[in-house]
């Protein structure tokens, strides 16, 4: 640490900009975490029969939903990757920093952060361009979510993004957890197990529908 | 049999302009009982006696063995040879100046930081010889004190992330520190000046909540709680009169 004065310090009063910052980056993930969660749910539908999927998207459409709130999640979550990007080193030295220091150290906590920000430089992209292709092409319907799952390319995409989203909020609701002091030293390992298993249900809930996707019959859905 | 104990130990003296770093290969006879502390000081004794180590009170009260074990900041007079693999890495604690080989200068980084954020009880009351001393329930003082255990020897800030990479992170060690003057009745800082001390992102906002200091403090001080106890306080009290900013902290605002 530098012991240099910070001769600055009499021009620049404390400001409450980082808490301010702190409480829109745990509230935006949190939201973004909710809505995680209820998408799969909602998408997963598919599996008790393509009508009810096609009925809840009808539904979000209907009432604007899709179109008003698809962009909201968007920007939320550019807005989200903006506050928690403070967090991440840019340079590469700093970058070599930390890769050292988790290599070295053998913790789990510090490498399910290192998880969180790769993943987050591929949702940032992946994320954008799910979003974009389904809101440039409503209506949503099990028919065309299928034909492009059945298309190959968007088969394998899912197959990336899928775990990517559900480790980032898996480990992103552990963390809020953890860090707002929600979960206590002595519920912290219940808590990580909750997490881990919690996770897998949403990746396996999520392989399932990708599966039902690619083997539904596009023809009268 | 005994073990052969292997122990692979950073070199480097920044004083000598011919000494370039290095690791240096020790073996080691596995003794009953044997600590980092014993078998460094056997190694000093029988092997190499220009090795540089810390220690004074060799039973976790001074915290001037940290050192990095194995990958896991620790220290060295607390920790048992058979809890360890045959093969012992032993470095120096990063964050911290290099004195020489396992040898760090954590004392000026605790001073400046104990300086930045006012590391004393904060009192216009005049103190008096004479007077009895004042009371405090002892609830109290046993969580102030189990606070207060802290022997600044540096693991927290070794193992976290956060201070690895930012040098003015003022790490687990300052956030618990005031933790303590929040609770302690007698220092009468008010919530706004604390916040002007540690609501920042170099105090807690900073924190990114990896947890190692927690895993690693060899006191088992409960950073995880006291880190998230301030952060919300920290975090509300930036939400106080969020509509009127112009309250009056140690700081005028402009």
């Amino acid at each position: 640490m530098s012991s240099s004065v910070d001769t600055a310090i009499f021009v620049k009063p404390p400001t409450r900009v980082s808490a301010y910052l702190d409480w829109l980056q745990m509230l935006t993930g949190a939201g973004l975490i909710m809505f995680m969660w209820s998408h799969m749910v909602l998408v997963a539908s598919v599996n008790i029969g393509p009508n009810v999927m096609n009925t809840i998207a009808y539904f979000f459409e209907a009432t604007y939903m899709a179109q008003v709130g698809g962009p909201i999640i968007g920007a939320t979550m550019l807005l989200h990757f903006i506050l928690a990007a403070r967090k991440i080193p840019y340079t590469s030295d700093a970058q070599g920093v930390i890769w050292r220091h988790a290599r070295m150290l053998h913790h789990t906590d510090t490498w399910l952060w290192l998880i969180q920000a790769f993943t987050a430089m591929v949702i940032l992209i992946m994320g954008s361009v799910h979003i974009w292709t389904v809101l440039t092409n409503l209506p949503i319907t099990a028919a065309k979510s299928a034909m492009r799952v059945q298309g190959g390319f968007w088969g394998v995409f899912y197959l990336i993004l899928l775990p990517m989203v559900e480790l980032h909020v898996g480990i992103g609701f552990y963390r809020i957890g953890v860090k707002w002091g929600f979960i206590k030293r002595s519920g912290r390992k219940k808590f990580h197990r909750f997490e881990n298993i919690w996770t897998g249900a949403f990746i396996l809930i999520g392989l399932i529908t990708i599966i039902r996707l690619w083997t539904l019959p596009i023809a009268g859905n | 049999m005994s073990r052969q104990l292997k122990f692979n130990i950073f070199r480097f003296n920044p004083e000598d302009p011919n000494s370039e770093p290095h690791t240096d290969t020790f073996m080691l006879e596995e003794t009953p009982s044997l600590t980092l502390f014993i078998a460094l000081n056997k190694i000093r004794e029988e092997q190499d006696p220009s090795l540089m180590f810390d220690f004074a009170c060799r039973m976790a009260i001074c915290g001037s063995c940290g050192m990095v074990i194995n990958g896991r900041p620790g220290l060295a007079c607390k920790t048992l040879t058979v809890e360890l693999p045959q093969e012992i890495t032993l470095m120096p604690l990063p964050v911290f100046k290099l004195v020489g080989d396992l040898s760090v200068d954590t004392g000026t980084w605790f001073r400046a930081t104990n300086t930045k954020i006012e590391s004393w009880i904060h009192t216009d009351q005049e103190f008096d010889p004479e007077a009895i001393e004042e009371r405090m329930e002892n609830d109290l003082a046993n969580s102030i004190f189990e606070l207060e255990r802290c022997i600044e020897c540096g693991c927290c800030l070794a193992s976290c992330g956060t201070a690895n990479m930012r040098d003015d992170f003022v790490g687990a060690f300052a956030l618990n520190r005031i933790s303590r003057f929040i609770m302690d009745p007698r220092d009468k800082r008010t919530d706004p000046e604390y916040f002007d001390v540690v609501g920042t992102d170099q105090g807690i906002f900073g924190c990114m909540g990896l947890l190692a200091c927690e895993d690693v403090c060899p006191r088992e001080i409960p950073l995880q709680d006291q880190l998230g106890i301030l952060r919300r306080k920290m975090a509300f009290q930036g939400l106080k009169n969020i509509f009127k900013p112009k309250e009056k902290g140690r700081h005028r605002r402009f």
